[in-house]
């Protein structure tokens, strides 16, 4: 194919674009996704490739035209991440040709969600196990399981509904602790606590802090520091979640901390 | 401490079921379960047996952590944070962050700002450690291409 007539080179920026655009939604680092995009830029021969990528935005500039990009909200999708980046490395290795890397991009965008029903399932399971390790017994362990059943099934209805971050963490790690406090009345000796921490260590803001410490590694401290000030907006959030479930508690039945 | 292996298979299944709400493709599970479960009792020995404080043993646990995430993607040819991502939930202040909410609702101010400064303390470890280990140099696949 030749690819010096500028419709070509527009299909490429735009398959370039999209790439990144699919990195950075599904949880890529910013200078992955800078990287990745150049070197398919530079091996596909886009003339006068530029990039600058932030946390929720793509800007990039060519000779033939210009594109950007806007990432309103991630939702951590690894396989996909994966699967950009070995298109990257074949695209590079020049075994892939444009409309070669067009047809994979489009099946990578289309690689399947799990199940709700499965990340629920998950989700409470991790729950579980972290009730354990944090010295939980079995009444703990199971609290914590049934914790991060109700606390996974709301994220994911605040997910469905578009309802805000904030929000969904609030009401969810409220849920969890209400959940393990209810358990109590069950089996009076239960550890509250233990299992609270187990289901809320599902909410805890892990991803955006690993991120945001590795886009601040590599120098990116605009995307690092937006995303460690979400990892800290997070936290709050679940601290507010747990406030407001024993606050309610308190008054509701008096029930001592 | 109890039984370290049982905590291993425990810390491994639970980074694995967070992997499962990544999406991390099942090839990767084990690796994933293995840098999780190496991070918790790498913490585990150094806050128990070593008596080194949270944040310390937290700092300690993340470099081998960090290490074989590295070490894997360049075994599998993965992005690290593939195996980052998932690996570090169990060192996650996730208590911190509840006791301090917890104190607070107790009026205890002093316990509060300690859990909360200590959340902080083991935050900071997670980036310092991540940040350290991150700066050695490890032989790649390819070399990134010059302009």
């Amino acid at each position: 194919m030749d690819m010096n007539t500028p419709e070509t080179q527009a299909r490429a920026m735009h398959l370039v674009m999209d790439a990144g655009k699919l990195l950075l939604e599904n949880g890529g680092e910013v200078f992955r996704v800078q990287q990745t995009m150049q070197i398919m830029a530079d091996s596909l021969g886009i003339e006068g490739f530029n990039t600058y990528v932030v946390t929720n935005g793509i800007f990039a500039s060519a000779n033939a035209c210009n594109e950007v990009r806007h990432i309103p909200s991630v939702s951590i999708h690894l396989a996909r991440v994966e699967a950009v980046n070995e298109l990257s490395r074949e695209i590079a290795a020049g075994s892939l040709d444009l409309a070669g890397a067009e047809t994979r991009l489009k099946e990578i965008r289309s690689l399947p969600a799990r199940h709700p029903g499965v990340l629920i399932a998950s989700a409470a399971a991790g729950s579980a196990c972290f009730g354990y390790l944090f010295g939980g017994g079995l009444p703990e362990t199971l609290a914590a399981l049934a914790a991060g059943i109700v606390e996974s099934i709301l994220v994911q209805l605040c997910r469905r509904w578009h309802i805000s971050r904030i929000f969904s963490d609030i009401i969810s790690a409220a849920a969890g602790t209400a959940i393990a406090l209810l358990c109590r009345l069950l089996w009076p000796p239960l550890d509250v606590s233990t299992a609270a921490i187990g289901a809320l260590m599902v909410l805890t803001p892990g991803v955006s802090l690993a991120m945001g410490i590795r886009d601040i590694i590599n120098a990116d401290y605009l995307s690092g520091a937006i995303r460690l000030l979400d990892a800290v907006l997070v936290a709050g959030c679940l601290a507010g979640g747990v406030v407001l479930t024993y606050t309610a508690a308190r008054a509701l039945w008096g029930v001592a901390l | 401490m109890r039984n370290p292996l049982f905590q291993f298979v425990v810390a491994a299944f639970a980074t694995i079921f967070f992997g499962v709400t990544f999406h991390v493709p099942s090839r990767h599970y084990i690796a994933c379960g293995i840098v999780g479960a190496v991070g918790w009792v790498t913490y585990l020995v150094c806050h128990d047996l070593g008596g080194l404080s949270p944040a310390t043993a937290t700092l300690v646990a993340v470099l081998p952590l960090t290490l074989l995430c590295r070490i894997f993607a360049v075994r599998f040819r993965a992005p690290v944070t593939l195996y980052l991502l998932c690996g570090i939930f169990p060192l996650v202040p996730g208590a911190g962050i509840y006791y301090t909410a917890y104190y607070f609702l107790q009026d205890e101010g002093a316990l509060c700002a300690e859990r909360g400064f200590e959340t902080l303390k083991i935050a900071l470890a997670i980036a310092f450690g991540i940040a350290l280990v991150s700066a050695i140099p490890l032989p790649r696949h390819r070399a990134l291409p010059r302009k």
